[in-house]
């Protein structure tokens, strides 16, 4: 009778261990893909192309040039911006005009997680451990953090003025807000999740009594504070002002305003840490800054409604969007070195670099077309139906990770 | 069945058999009691076939909540997987229900139906907060449609696949795409009115009033000493785009009052836009034409009634009596000698790797009776270089021809350079001869511009220049101009000029003229 009843709390307390276990293995976020419905195995080896108007995200083989898969995100959703985490687990996205951020799990492919934002999240970046996700919300003047460990918003944090691109420091202390709707860089502590300061990039002129609506009218601040290659400063542009700003991230402070062409975008780096180039939608120009004399030692015409700038093969890629051209410039001689007819009456909107450099790929939307341009040889290939209304991709690892 | 729904079978599992064994194994005081044992034991002897049993209802209970929770697409694939084991029972919804787990089921992790009151609360919730988007943004939601071009087959009796297939042929056609595209009321109106103005004629208007006064420093007194003059001029431009990659435009211009030239003896235009004066206070078409890009947009070509000048000899520091110098010797090379707009046609090639060529030619004398009386032909090459690890800088050469003197072919050849030395300082140069009645003239300037923050407020551009025209015949002519403008909007510059003219007289003498001034230009 002892026996039994011993033998019955054992088996009891047996049971009740192994379902707490089972329950919270089944809390656990993202299950470990069990092989038969891995569909990338290797998730540097694809192209993910953000699909705004077929709502999905669109996976290309950068071997086969291949489609090996689709995530569906739901109607009316209108990705903007995707990006794998450095870990390569997850692949996510801010749906705009959902207000939410959808969380890919990189080798199934499959939705894992909903999360809803604030409003029209856009831009986003990972920190350095891949622990969080931090997604923008331009109308809602935000930014959302996400934990990727338990797949949950755990804040967001208020105070922007239409927060663009996020960029972490190596370390992940800190993270660097360009706010489109102002003049400053927001200094995030990743710590605490909290707006730790505002940098302004440059002095605001008054406004003149005969232009009230220079600087009252629309807004266009900045759009990105862009690393040096060391990660020692950041570059900020600013487009009203038409300068960018250098930030010292060790002491969160401007060092130096470089004045560039009129109404710059943003800037972009070169890999190899020498240039950067602001892209002057103003007055169609580029200016190349040299950074270690933090000085703009070109400025060279380049096309209308520019919207990305790409590096491979010791080029400088220059996206412009509506006349349907890459302009193309050679890094060396910093002279312009031709430029790519991609098609006439079509929109090109951004690219990535594969991590070799050698090859880029341009989502080239009104055509549901990516583009890939041999560096070297400036040949062109087209992979089509990617996707309805492809506004971006991505490679990870790749340095030309970025969206418009 | 995918590594999901194996979770969740799994959870399901577990939850019952860990609430089983919680039963089965009591609290130490329920232990001792032998009724509780008593009561225990056979319900856990009897448990194998219900046990399954139970295990069987609650996964399909759980996966009916799963399904009804997801959204149509994970729907459809949880359906498929999951297909109903004859005539599966209705989720009690008295029941209040273990939380909703988040997969590919149900990756919002949607609270389930309950009336459980947490879980109606959670509703609640989420609601508003869809609520509170849609406040916010205040969206369209039907769907968009736009055409597009597409590649079909079809065949002789005109049945069309999107496919190759035998006998059919491809063709190209057009055809409305619709897509689940939500915008906002605010881009739907910006499409309306950037989609209007496309298909519009866009009309511009540049003017400029320009004050100056003369005063002679040098030489036998002359008409020009302590006079103003004033210049008002209205260029009224009207673009439009006719066709691909193909513009017309039109500039038609007035201008009125005094010009310094009326009484200063000097050999060239003191105000540029003298040079466009053709009458007083009249109204004359100065520019109109059709510019159409061929070969991939590389060849530009403009025919019509043109200003050659708009073409060659550019630079960038020395071009534009509307916001740099004033003094036409620093506008244009007076070796061009083109004095007046005319009918022609003008090819610009520009690959876009730093090289450019351009020819053109013109009627060059209006009163001319046909072109192959006043034919100006002009041809220029291109460069732009960073020598000696400068910035940017544009090198150009130009060549051109000339038969409206009425005395054959006239020559004229010339230079054309501007150089960022750093960034806001630009240095320029100009040379260029031409044939004259007695040998040649030579024209010489120079000079310097600073932008780019170099000035008192950041978009001030300022400069000072050199010119020296050793005509074959005197006088000769020395000038030197500066200039301060203020940009007083985006669209409003204000400009100071000082100028200073020496001609050399034939008989040796000199004359001097001290010409300060200032200019106020719009454009919108």
């Amino acid at each position: 009778m002892f026996k039994a009843k011993r033998i019955v709390r054992i088996s009891g307390l047996v049971m009740t261990v192994l379902g707490i276990g089972a329950v919270l293995v089944g809390a656990l976020p993202a299950p470990v893909s069990l092989g038969q419905n891995i569909k990338v195995q290797d998730p540097t080896s694809v192209v993910m192309i953000v699909n705004r108007d077929s709502n999905d995200i669109s996976f290309l083989d950068i071997k086969t040039k291949k489609i090996v898969g689709r995530t569906f995100l739901g109607n009316n959703v209108n990705p903007h911006m995707v990006m794998m985490s450095p870990d390569g687990r997850y692949v996510v996205t801010g749906g705009t005009r959902a207000n939410k951020a959808y969380i890919i799990d990189s080798r199934t492919l499959e939705l894992v997680k909903v999360i809803p934002t604030d409003i029209a999240p856009e831009h986003l970046a990972f920190s350095p451990d891949s622990r969080w996700y931090y997604q923008g919300n331009p109308d809602g003047d935000s930014v959302s953090v996400i934990d990727m460990q338990s797949l949950t918003k755990i804040k967001t944090i208020p105070g922007f003025a239409e927060p663009l691109n996020i960029t972490f420091t190596a370390d992940g202390s800190k993270a660097y807000v360009g706010n489109y709707g102002a003049h400053w860089v927001g200094v995030i502590d990743v710590r605490r999740h909290e707006l730790l300061k505002k940098i302004q990039i440059a002095d605001v002129p008054g406004v003149a009594k005969l232009d009230p609506d220079r600087y009252l009218g629309e807004i266009k601040g900045i759009n990105i504070a862009a690393p040096s290659l060391d990660g020692r400063f950041l570059y900020a542009a600013d487009s009203d002002l038409g300068v960018v700003g250098v930030i010292d991230t060790r002491t969160d402070k401007v060092v130096k305003v470089i004045r560039v062409g009129k109404d710059p975008w943003r800037i972009y780096m070169n890999h190899d840490g020498k240039y950067a180039i602001t892209a002057n939608n103003g007055d169609e120009t580029i200016s190349i800054i040299d950074l270690r004399k933090n000085e703009v030692v070109a400025t060279l015409e380049a096309g209308p409604d520019m919207t990305g700038i790409n590096f491979a093969g010791g080029k400088a890629f220059v996206i412009s969007s509506s006349s349907g051209f890459v302009y193309v410039y050679n890094m060396s001689s910093l002279r312009p070195a031709g430029r790519i007819k991609l098609g006439t009456n079509i929109q090109l909107e951004t690219a990535t670099t594969d991590a070799a450099d050698e090859k880029l790929y341009l989502a080239q939307s009104t055509t549901n077309e990516v583009v890939i341009i041999d560096a070297k040889t400036e040949a062109i290939e087209r992979i089509g139906n990617v996707g309805v209304y492809p506004w971006g991709t991505h490679i990870m690892d790749s340095k030309d990770n970025y969206c418009h | 069945m995918n590594v999901s729904d194996i979770k969740m079978r799994l959870l399901a599992c577990c939850v019952y058999v860990a609430a089983v064994g919680m039963l089965a194994f009591p609290s130490s005081a329920a232990a001792q009691s032998g009724a509780a044992t008593a009561t225990q034991t056979p319900a856990v002897q009897e448990s194998t076939p219900q046990l399954m049993e139970r295990i069987r209802e609650l996964e399909r209970e759980l996966a009916q909540l799963s399904a009804a929770a997801a959204p149509p697409v994970a729907q459809a694939a949880a359906q498929q997987q999951n297909p109903p084991a004859g005539g599966a029972q209705q989720a009690p919804m008295q029941m209040p229900m273990p939380p909703a787990t988040t997969g590919p089921l149900n990756p919002e992790n949607t609270p389930p139906d309950s009336t459980d009151p947490q879980a109606l609360l959670d509703r609640i919730k989420l609601l508003e907060q869809r609520l509170r988007d849609l406040e916010s943004s205040a969206v369209l939601s039907e769907p968009e449609t736009r055409v597009r071009k597409v590649d079909v087959y079809v065949d002789p009796d005109g049945n069309q696949f999107d496919q190759p297939t035998q006998g059919a042929k491809k063709t190209t056609t057009y055809q409305r795409e619709r897509v689940f595209r939500r915008q906002t009321i605010n881009e739907k109106i910006e499409e309306a009115l950037a989609d209007a103005a496309e298909h519009n004629v866009t009309v511009g208007v540049d003017a400029g009033v320009v004050a100056q006064y003369a005063h002679r420093t040098k030489g036998e007194p002359t008409p020009a000493d302590g006079h103003f003059y004033e210049l008002v001029s209205a260029d009224i431009f009207f673009t439009a785009g006719i066709a691909q990659h193909t513009l017309f435009f039109a500039d038609i211009v007035g201008l009125s009052g005094p010009n310094p030239e009326g009484e200063m003896l000097v050999r060239t235009l003191v105000n540029g836009y003298s040079a466009r004066l053709v009458n007083q206070n009249d109204i004359s078409l100065r520019e109109a034409w059709l510019r159409t890009e061929l070969f991939g947009q590389r060849l530009a070509v403009t025919a019509g009634r043109l200003d050659l000048t708009n073409y060659f000899d550019h630079n960038i520091v020395a071009n534009d009596e509307t916001t740099q110098f004033l003094s036409d010797a620093l506008v244009n090379n007076p070796a061009l000698g083109l004095s007046e707009n005319g009918v022609g046609l003008s090819l610009v090639y520009d690959a876009k790797n730093g090289f450019n060529f351009k020819a053109g030619f013109q009627q060059s004398n209006s009163s001319a009776t046909s072109l192959s009386d006043s034919i100006f032909s002009l041809a220029e090459i291109g460069y732009l270089a960073r020598p000696f690890g400068l910035s940017e800088g544009n090198y150009r050469a130009w060549y051109r021809v000339d038969n409206s003197g009425g005395s054959g072919y006239a020559i004229g050849y010339g230079a054309s350079i501007d150089q960022k030395i750093r960034q806001g300082v630009t240095l320029f140069g100009r040379y260029g001869a031409s044939d004259a009645e007695v040998k040649r003239d030579h024209f010489y300037s120079g000079g310097v511009q600073f932008d780019n923050g170099l000035g008192i407020f950041p978009s001030d551009v300022w400069g000072v220049a050199y010119g020296q025209n050793d005509f074959s015949v005197r006088p000769k002519e020395r000038l030197v101009e500066g200039y301060y403008r203020f940009s007083l909007t985006e669209r409003l510059n204000l400009s100071f000029h000082a100028s200073y003219f020496l001609e050399l007289l034939e008989g040796g003498g000199n004359l001097g003229y001290f010409v300060p001034g200032v200019r106020l230009q719009a454009s919108f």
